[in-house]
């Protein structure tokens, strides 16, 4: 903390030394990136990729597009080892990363309720070393569940309802790109610590000379700057209907975009898609970040959250 | 079978600058590149790296290239690739002293066949000729003998400055064979048809091969069919290009998928479910 401003901010629970996280799916599982930075002496939280009870294979290849936009559309349908081929791999790499003092948020997927049940379960049996849950009711990728488990304020909060007896560690929810302040005030009253928003937004990508889709599936979730400036309206909307904090997720690829993520009520900010194409933007990012709250004349990052003027 | 195939490879993999030395159009939208990185250190043949091209942001993945032939004491790496889009057409206007970031080295390469193993082919589709390039180093550093097979389109495509680096680590009896698909030099036809023919007259004992799906599919066919050990070089789009976004996914005969960056991109043509 060079510039003396103070950066920990508190996501529902989870103590961040600083409000650098990353996205779910675009950071593998935290060591894909120790030959680019020390992971974790750098990061506030690392999210790790979406984990089921069970393996899941996703989806046929293609899976990713370049749509030359400053966006990428991907259809990867939560690829994962299950629960117990996720913490027999990156148990030990990740109690060590909690170790160092930075947070480890484990996201849980599912296609049912008794889905995401039985995934929390065994995270709570498996993995001591999560500092706290993601929720995943938003993923566009995959047949059932995801995105439909998280469609309407009653469905997602039902599976908050389903998961929040079952651990008493902090839980985030990862939402869609819609309705967010009606579905995030459900979700606070079902009892979710903190919301996440926000997930990729659906679109296609259409090959024209073939007439077929450019992926193996005919829609998939859009990343990257593109979707910024539409994920910093989602976070200001979420955060005027809720209390508890949020995490920003959305193009963020700079100190800026992070500091407007902040400024529109982002407690911690999430590093998606730039993770991919830039693998050492992270520790750049917090600099500029720290370097924004400096100039702002602030002696506490806290003092920024939510602090747009409209 | 997806599950299984989540090592943690790629912890080695890091961001390196390069330096353009030159980069010099050899053939119709071909082009050779050299360049000086620290990334050379690392670099085995079959592994590949993932390129910064400088740009105005619209596009905003990586371009994955497999190298030719590395240097150490220079540090130099030899590169050679066709334009077919946005990043590789801004990749070709790259000139000498010109600089970048590359993500490497990636993936797992070529695995050294047994000495014991003989005689070995390597079959090539177009650029394919690249990687294929670097594996003829390792056989040759190996004293492995083989001969190659390098297939175009047509006569205007064949780089011939990476045939003439390749010639002179040929041993005394190994053999460059070109084919055409128009005709228009060498062997009129596919590489499986060339490679077929070759078959007849010798025997081999492991075939590499890099280049278009399709041919890579008929040259593992060729090899099952005559209980050849077959490495193949799988292409991919790539997201980050070291295990961290499950973009690349390679279907097994085993069940789900591998991943392209981290299992491959040389994989054993027995496992790929074609
Ligand atoms: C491990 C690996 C090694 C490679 N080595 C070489 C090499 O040595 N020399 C060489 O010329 N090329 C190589 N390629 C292919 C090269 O990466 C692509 O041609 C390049 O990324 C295209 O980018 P672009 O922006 O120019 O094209 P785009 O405008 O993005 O696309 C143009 C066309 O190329 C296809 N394409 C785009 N990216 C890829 C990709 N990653 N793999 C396959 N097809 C793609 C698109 O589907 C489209 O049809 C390699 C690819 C991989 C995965
Ligand atoms: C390749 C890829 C894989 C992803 N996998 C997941 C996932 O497993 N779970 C999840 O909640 N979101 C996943 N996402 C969405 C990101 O976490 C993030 O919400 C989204 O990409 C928007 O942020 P960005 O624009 O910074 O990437 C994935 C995104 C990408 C590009
Ligand atoms: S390209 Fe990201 S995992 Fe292979």
């Amino acid at each position: 903390m060079v510039s003396g401003v103070s950066m920990a901010v508190n996501l529902g629970g989870i103590k961040m030394r600083n409000p650098l996280n990353t996205a779910s799916g675009t950071f593998g599982n935290g060591v894909q990136f120790e030959g680019f930075y020390d992971v974790g002496a750098t990061l506030g939280a690392i999210t790790c990729k979406g984990v089921a009870a069970e393996p899941w294979v996703g989806n046929p290849a293609p899976r990713l597009a370049e749509l030359g936009n400053s966006a990428i559309m991907n259809s990867v349908g939560l690829m994962n080892p299950g629960v117990r081929g996720f913490v027999e791999r990156y148990g030990t790499y990740l109690a060590g990363l909690r170790e160092r003092g930075c947070q480890v948020i484990c996201q849980i997927a599912g296609h049912s309720l008794d889905e995401y049940r039985a995934a929390t379960e065994l995270f709570e049996e498996l993995a001591p070393f999560a500092s706290g849950f993601e929720v995943n009711i938003s993923c566009p990728n995959i047949a059932a569940g995801g995105a439909a488990m998280g469609a309407t304020p009653a469905a997602a909060a039902e599976v908050m309802g389903a998961v929040r007896p079952l651990t008493s560690r902090p839980v985030i929810v990862k939402m869609a790109p819609h309705d967010v302040a009606e579905i995030g005030r459900a979700l606070e009253a079902a009892g979710a610590d903190a919301l996440s928003l926000i997930n990729t937004i659906p679109g296609m990508t259409i090959d024209v000379r073939t007439r077929r889709s450019r992926l193996a599936r005919p829609t998939a979730g859009v990343s990257g700057p593109a979707i910024h400036a539409i994920a910093v309206r989602m976070v200001w909307e979420c955060a005027q209907a809720v209390r508890i904090p949020i995490c920003g997720i959305g193009g963020v690829a700079s100190g800026v975009d992070a500091a407007e993520m902040i400024l529109a009520g982002a407690t911690a900010v999430s590093v998606g898609t730039a993770n991919l194409y830039d693998p050492t933007c992270v520790p750049r990012i917090l600099a500029e970040l720290e370097q924004w709250a400096q100039e702002q004349g602030v002696s506490d990052i806290n003092e920024l959250i939510g602090a747009f003027e409209c | 079978m997806s599950a299984e195939r989540h090592d943690m490879a790629g912890a080695a993999v890091g961001s390196h600058d390069f330096v353009v030395i030159s980069n010099e159009q050899v053939a119709r939208d071909t082009y050779r590149l050299e360049l000086s990185s620290h990334v050379s250190w690392g670099l085995m043949p079959g592994q590949f790296m993932n390129f910064e091209v400088p740009g105005d942001g619209s596009h905003i993945l990586r371009i994955p290239l497999s190298f030719a032939s590395c240097d150490l004491r220079s540090s130099h790496v030899v590169i050679y690739y066709v334009t077919v889009g946005e990043g590789t057409r801004r990749l070709s206007a790259m000139r000498h002293g010109d600089t970048s970031t590359v993500v490497g080295p990636c993936g797992k390469g070529w695995r050294l066949p047994e000495k014991e193993a003989g005689r070995c082919l390597l079959v090539s589709g177009g650029i394919g000729s690249a990687p294929i390039a670097a594996a003829a180093g390792m056989l040759a550093q190996a004293g492995i003998s083989y001969d190659v097979i390098a297939g175009f389109q047509t006569a205007a495509r064949i780089p011939q400055r990476l045939l003439d680096e390749m010639e002179p680590l040929l041993a005394d009896d190994g053999r460059i064979l070109i084919s055409t698909d128009d005709g228009t030099q060498g062997f009129a036809g596919f590489t499986t048809q060339l490679m077929e023919q070759l078959l007849g007259e010798q025997s081999y004992d492991c075939v590499l091969t890099c280049g278009p799906e399709v041919m890579m599919r008929g040259v593992a066919a060729l090899c099952a069919r005559e209980g050849i050990a077959c490495q193949v070089s799988m292409e991919r789009m790539m997201g980050c290009g070291f295990g961290a976004c499950s973009c690349c996914n390679v279907p097994l005969v085993a069940g789900g998928y591998a991943l392209c960056c981290q299992d491959g991109p040389v994989f054993d043509a027995t496992e790929v479910a074609w």
